[in-house]
């Protein structure tokens, strides 16, 4: 055998190199967790530019006392509601456009009961419940006959889902 | 060091110091990224297009000059409306008296309340 002077330069490598594997696994593991604030700025955007189409939708052209949308749901007009969401969401300023998709129920209160009852009013595209979607909606003052019941003023409510896909 | 000898000393001392300000700064950023979250988590949980909507539906409700009598109570039912809809579709209790006149100025007191979230409002006509 050679002599054994050697022996504590090879335990010195063992602690150095366990002090290097447990500061890089730190280290690495403290920077690397996902935050909702990474994951759901996305969704924010997306929930901030529905609202605002719903918004925009909700109000009466200049000289007209009727909003685009309250005449939508008066008239359960599902096709006129899908063109106008599809084009304040999905246009772009250049030629190429966004690939939002959305689902649209309009809430309602029975007055016989005073039950919720939702009705579809457009989907553009069927709903498998893989999508990571957001959930926007807007207060409406309407006159309408909804059924076993008269023409007269009621609230509904506008929701709508819309996803990227 | 292994005992050869300790002209290197300072070495070590540096090694020393370098590991352990990584590991203050690693502290940091775990500390960093856990008022991110908190942060991120308060502002998605917080309902402001649900509240601007109660409020301004509320308010149309008793400005719209809807007639509300016995044969036609318009701001009746759909005040019901706001009430049942909210409660059902978005979670949250409004409350809002009948609306007070003082001298030119109509009044709308509004509450909303989603359990997380408590906003009221006195509105005033313009």
């Amino acid at each position: 055998m050679v002599n054994s002077d050697g022996q504590l330069y090879t335990i010195e490598g063992f602690a150095a190199a366990l002090i290097m594997l447990i500061s890089a696994y730190l280290v690495v593991n403290a920077t690397s967790i996902y935050t909702p604030g990474d994951t759901h700025i996305s969704d924010m955007q997306l929930e901030v530019m529905g609202s605002d189409a719903l918004h925009m939708m909700n109000t009466a052209p200049n000289g007209t006392t009727e909003s685009p949308l309250q005449s939508i749901v008066e008239n359960d007009d599902g096709i006129e509601f899908g063109a106008l969401f599809n084009s304040t969401v999905n246009n772009r300023t250049g030629p190429d456009k966004d690939h939002i998709q959305f689902m649209a129920n309009v809430s309602y209160v029975r007055l016989t009961d005073q039950s919720v009852n939702s009705s579809p009013l457009y989907l553009s595209r069927p709903l498998h419940g893989d999508e990571h979607a957001v959930h926007v909606s807007e207060w409406m003052i309407v006159n309408k006959k909804y059924p076993d019941d008269i023409k007269r003023n009621r609230t509904v409510l506008v929701e709508v889902f819309l996803w990227r896909d | 060091m292994a005992g050869l000898n300790d002209d290197a000393q300072w070495i070590v001392l540096m090694g020393f110091l370098v590991s352990f300000s990584l590991f203050f700064l690693a502290m940091i950023l775990n500390q960093s990224v856990v008022v991110g979250q908190t942060t991120a988590e308060a502002v998605s949980e917080f309902p402001k297009e649900d509240i601007r909507g109660v409020r301004s539906v509320i308010i149309e409700s008793y400005m719209k000059g809807m007639p509300d009598t016995a044969s036609d109570p318009s701001v009746t039912n759909v005040q019901n409306d706001i009430r049942i809809l909210s409660l059902s579709r978005q979670n949250s209790i409004v409350y809002f008296p009948p609306k007070t006149t003082i001298g030119d100025y109509t009044y709308i007191d509004i509450h909303y309340n989603n359990g997380v979230t408590a906003y009221n409002e006195t509105w005033r006509s313009p």
